[in-house]
C-alpha cells in the first residue's frame, strides 16, 4: 500500500480497515414512520481479513455493505474505512464493490468493463492490467464479448474484475453469486478463494449460503433478523488456501451446522439488551 | 419495456402494408361513387393530377421547402433539447424548473405562436422555429427520462466508483438512455414536418403547408389532396428512417 500521509498520528494496521461503531439505520417510510434495519451494530474488520457476514433475508446485511460503501449514511453512529469516511475512499477511487446484480455495462465489451474504473477515475487504461484481471477471473479469449454473450457466472466473473481494476484497499461483495446456480456458484466459491489468495485485500462478504461464508471467510460474522446486530462471530480457523476438497471436511460440516443453526433460532440472543 | 422489439417488427410490416392498400382502395371507392361530396376525389385522379409535370414541379419545390424547414426544425429542436436535457442532468436543481418552462412552452398552442413567430421572426424563419419548437418538446420528454433510464446498480457502481457527474452522464445515463431518446426522435420527426406546415400556413413564400391553403381558397381539390399527400409521405418517410435507426440503436445498447 503507498505510503500517506495520514492526519492521525496512529500507524495504519493497529487501527482496522473498516470500523462500524454503534450503527443505527432508519429508513424512513411513509407519513413519518420509520423502519430500523441496524440497531446498534459494531464490526472491525483489520487489514487483509475476509469477512463474510451471514444472516437471514431483510436483517440489514445490504444495509452494512451499503454503508461501508458510502451509499447510505448511518442514522446513528460512526463508519470508517481505512480510517477516512467511505466519501473520501470513493474520492480518492479506493473502493471495489459487486453487486448481486451485476451491473455490467451491456453496450460494452468485458475489456471496456474492466477498464471503466480507470476511465472514471480519469486515469489511463491500463491495457495490461485489464487483460490480466481477465485472465485471472478466467476469461482470458472473451475480451471482446458483450456482457449479453457470456453466461450468468461469467458475467458476475467481469464484475469483480472491474471491482478489482484499480487495486482497491477495499473489496464490498454484496452477495455476488446469489442468482447463480448451486454448481456454478460453488465453482465461482473457489475461484474467489484463489484470486483473494493472490491479492489479501481486505474484503467484506455477504451473503446467506453459509457453505459459502465458511469457505470463503476467515470470520463469519451472523446477524439477528431485523433489527440486525451482530449475534455471534465466528473465526475460522482452516487454512488458506481453501480448495474443494475442504467441503468433504468434517470440520467444516460441522461449523456449518452450527451456523445454520443460529440463523435457524436467532432468538435467544436477540432478546437481551 | 415498451418499446417494439425489432424481431416483431417482420410480420406487422406485411399486415401494415395490407392496411395501407385497403385504405388506399377504400379512399377510391369512396371518390369514385362521389359519397363524400365533391371535395373527395377519386385518388386516381388526385394521381393523374401528379403526373403532370407542372404539377411535379409546383409539388418539388413545395416539398423542398417544407422538409428543408423540417429538418432544420428537427435538428435546431433537438440540439436545443438535448442540451437543455443534459443541462438539467449535470446541475440536478435545474431539473425541476426547465421541466416546467418546457411544458408551458409546450401548452401554448403552435397555432397561436405561428403569428407571433412571423411578426418577429419573420416569415422566412417561422416554418423552422415552429418545426424545431414541435420536434423540440418531443426530444426533451423523452431525453429527460432517458437520463434517468440506468438501473439503480450500475448507478451504485458509478458512485462507488467515485464517477463525476459529467463522467456519469458520458458513460452511464447518455449511452443507457439511448434508446429512449431516438424514440423521442421518432416522434420528433413528424412532429417536425406537422411543424413546417403550420407554420407555413402564416404566409412562407412556399411550401407544401402554402399549397395546401391556395389550394383550399380555390378550390383545386386534386391539388390540395396531392399537397396533403405528399407531407403525409414526408412524414412517414420521416418516420421508416428513424425506426430503422432506432432497430440499429436498440442491438448496440441493450
Ligand atoms: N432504501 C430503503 N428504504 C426502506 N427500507 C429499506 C431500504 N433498504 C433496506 N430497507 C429495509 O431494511 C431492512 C434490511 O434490508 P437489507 O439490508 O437489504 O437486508 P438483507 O440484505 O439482509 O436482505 C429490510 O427490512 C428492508 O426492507
Ligand atoms: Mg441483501
Amino acid at each position: 500500500m503507498p505510503a500517506r500521509s495520514n492526519d492521525l498520528a496512529l500507524p495504519t494496521d493497529t487501527e482496522p480497515a473498516i470500523a462500524l461503531r454503534g450503527i443505527v439505520k432508519d429508513f424512513p417510510l411513509k407519513r413519518g414512520a420509520a423502519v430500523r434495519a441496524l440497531d446498534r451494530l459494531d464490526l472491525e474488520i483489520a487489514h487483509g481479513e475476509f469477512v463474510a457476514i451471514l444472516g437471514p433475508s431483510g436483517c440489514g446485511k445490504s444495509t452494512v455493505l451499503r454503508l461501508a460503501a458510502g451509499l447510505e449514511q448511518p442514522t446513528e453512529g460512526e463508519v470508517l474505512v481505512e480510517g477516512r469516511s467511505p466519501a473520501e475512499l470513493i474520492r480518492a477511487h479506493r473502493l471495489g464493490v459487486a453487486f448481486q446484480e451485476h451491473a455490467l455495462l451491456p453496450w460494452a465489451t468485458a475489456r471496456n468493463n474492466v477498464a471503466l474504473p480507470f476511465r472514471v477515475a480519469g486515469r489511463e487504461v491500463d491495457r495490461e492490467r485489464v487483460d490480466a484481471l481477465l485472465e485471472l477471473v478466467g476469461l482470458a479469449g472473451f475480451e471482446d464479448a458483450r456482457p449479453r454473450q457470456l453466461s450468468g457466472g461469467m458475467r458476475q466473473r467481469v464484475a469483480i474484475a472491474r471491482a478489482l481494476a484499480l487495486e482497491p484497499d477495499v473489496l464490498l461483495l454484496d452477495e455476488p453469486f446469489g442468482a447463480l446456480d448451486a454448481v456454478t456458484r460453488r465453482r465461482m466459491n473457489l475461484e474467489l478463494a484463489r484470486i483473494w489468495m493472490e491479492q489479501r485485500i481486505t474484503t467484506l462478504l455477504v451473503t446467506h449460503d453459509v457453505d459459502e461464508a465458511v469457505l470463503l471467510a476467515d470470520r463469519v460474522v451472523v446477524m439477528t433478523g431485523r433489527p440486525g446486530r451482530v449475534l455471534h462471530v465466528q473465526q475460522v480457523e482452516m487454512p488458506h488456501p481453501r480448495g474443494g476438497e475442504v467441503t468433504r471436511d468434517p470440520e467444516f460440516h460441522a461449523l456449518v451446522d452450527r451456523l445454520t443453526g443460529m440463523l435457524d433460532d436467532p432468538e435467544p440472543v436477540a432478546a437481551t439488551s | 419495456m415498451s418499446r417494439v422489439p425489432g424481431a416483431a417488427l417482420a410480420p406487422s410490416r406485411g399486415l401494415a402494408a395490407g392496411g395501407v392498400l385497403a385504405l388506399l382502395v377504400l379512399v377510391e371507392i369512396v371518390g369514385r361513387l362521389g359519397l363524400a361530396g365533391p371535395g373527395w376525389p377519386p385518388l386516381t385522379d388526385v394521381f393523374g393530377y401528379v403526373a403532370k409535370p407542372s404539377a411535379q414541379q409546383l409539388l418539388g419545390r413545395a416539398l423542398t421547402a417544407t422538409a428543408t424547414a423540417a429538418l432544420a426544425g428537427f435538428l435546431l429542436g433537438g440540439v436545443v433539447a438535448l442540451l437543455v436535457a443534459v443541462l438539467s442532468a449535470l446541475v440536478p436543481a435545474t431539473g425541476p424548473g426547465l421541466e416546467r418552462l418546457a411544458a408551458v412552452v409546450h401548452a401554448v398552442p403552435l397555432i397561436a405562436l405561428g403569428p407571433l413567430l412571423i411578426t418577429t421572426a419573420g416569415r422566412e424563419a417561422t416554418p423552422t422555429l415552429v418545426a424545431a419548437l414541435a420536434a423540440g418538446f418531443a426530444v426533451f420528454v423523452a431525453a429527460t427520462s432517458a437520463l434517468g433510464s440506468a438501473n439503480d446498480a450500475q448507478r451504485d457502481v458509478f458512485t462507488v466508483l467515485g464517477a463525476g457527474r459529467a463522467s456519469t452522464l458520458l458513460r452511464l445515463q447518455l449511452p443507457a438512455g439511448l434508446p429512449l431518446i431516438v424514440d423521442g426522435l421518432t416522434l420528433a420527426a413528424p412532429a417536425a414536418v406537422l411543424g413546417a406546415v403550420i407554420g407555413e400556413w402564416f404566409g412562407a413564400r412556399r411550401g407544401i403547408g402554402v399549397l395546401l391553403v391556395s389550394s383550399m381558397q380555390n378550390v383545386q381539390t386534386d391539388q390540395l389532396w396531392a399537397a396533403a399527400l405528399t407531407a403525409a409521405a414526408i412524414s412517414l418517410l420521416a418516420y421508416v428512417l428513424l425506426v430503422a435507426l432506432r432497430g440499429a440503436v436498440n442491438r448496440r445498447f441493450q
